[in-house]
């Protein structure tokens, strides 16, 4: 395996342990656990051949004690991600999640699913939860976020402070929408692209087509990505 | 797929696309069967994608079993970032995107949110 990913997966899953910004690293890593526990939900697994989801009541089947706008968020999010809609979010964060609490959430959903697939992909049975380590979430909310491109507000790259982590320049982001989707917790944003980064290509290397970054070329990498995003109904 | 006309128009290559949408190939990437059935194994949680990888290893090699493992995981976590925080396509990518979109299937995906 290439050591830069190695590296990246070895950095990145132990941090799901430790405090978020909104988050404990116990509550993190409650996360990951029903992120698990949803790929066999069985609520999940009827709504999901459903016309609509919302056809179907019933409880999930949960492996945490989260709150349940939290196991709610995280088996869509994981079962059923491209019916997603704005009044869903709206209804599940009104429960009783905050706005950046739900992006922190899904940055853990989306860490999780990424290092799971790569190990099922390579064969491998699913790692070990990380570790819960102890500390307080820093509760600490970018100032310049503002509503209107997504469906929470985010931190566009002109409105970053010296109060923010370098969540664009730390690595070349241009700052397109889907850079911006996390934003609105920049160290969450920060560790998700890293690893994707990682996974995928580097900023520099997208657009870079006259070389070859990977042991599959430019072409090999889309097909693969165009395929993922068709299977999973993702427009973007 | 915008990436993807991106490689193909520098490589000379007119990649199709339908294909890679309904899974039944003829794209015109190299190792494009071992390759689909790769990613759609690995992002399948019911089913472990080991045959898949060895099949594509044999033909590609170790290493670009492992860079593929990466490229399916990555996407199978993004798509659900962007998918859950209702990011929109960018005007200029949206523009360009029209004809193929439509031609694909891919518009439906807006219709089946709920």
């Amino acid at each position: 395996m290439r050591q830069d990913l190695r590296d990246a997966l070895s950095k990145t899953w132990p941090e799901l342990g430790r405090a978020g910004v909104w988050w404990t690293g116990s509550q993190r890593v409650k996360m990951v656990r029903e992120v698990r526990k949803a790929r066999t939900c069985a609520l999940c697994g009827a709504r999901k051949v459903a016309l609509s989801p919302h056809t179907l009541a019933g409880r999930h089947d949960t492996a945490t004690d989260l709150p349940e706008a939290a196991i709610e968020a995280i088996h869509r999010i994981v079962t059923d991600p491209g019916r997603l809609s704005e009044a869903w979010y709206r209804r599940t964060i009104d429960s009783s999640l905050t706005d950046a609490a739900y992006v922190e959430l899904v940055s853990v959903v989306a860490i999780t699913t990424a290092v799971d697939t790569f190990d099922r992909g390579c064969g491998q049975s699913m790692r070990e939860l990380p570790a819960a380590r102890p500390g307080e979430p820093r509760r600490r909310r970018p100032v310049g976020a503002k509503p209107g491109l997504g469906w929470m507000p985010m931190l566009a790259p002109e409105d970053v402070t010296a109060d923010d982590p370098p969540l664009y320049a730390s690595a070349g982001r241009i700052g397109g929408n889907v850079h911006r989707a996390l934003s609105l917790v920049p160290e969450a944003m920060m560790q998700f692209w890293d690893l994707f980064e990682t996974m995928y290509l580097p900023q520099h290397a997208m657009r870079d087509f006259g070389q070859e970054y990977r042991a599959i070329d430019h072409a090999q990498i889309e097909m693969l990505a165009a395929r993922v995003a068709v299977r999973n109904q993702c427009v973007y | 797929m915008a990436l993807l006309r991106g490689s193909g128009k520098h490589n000379g290559i007119d990649y199709h696309f339908e294909g890679i949408v309904d899974g039944s190939g003829g794209s015109g990437v190299a190792h494009e069967r071992e390759l689909l059935a790769f990613a759609d194994a690995a992002i399948d949680p019911s089913q472990m994608a080991a045959e898949q990888g060895a099949a594509l290893a044999a033909c590609a090699g170790r290493e670009a079993m492992r860079d593929a493992a990466a490229v399916i995981a990555g996407f199978d976590a993004i798509t659900r970032v962007a998918d859950a925080t209702g990011i929109p396509l960018e005007a200029p990518k949206a523009e360009a995107s029209v004809e193929w979109r439509d031609r694909l299937g891919i518009d439906e995906f807006w219709r089946m949110k709920v």
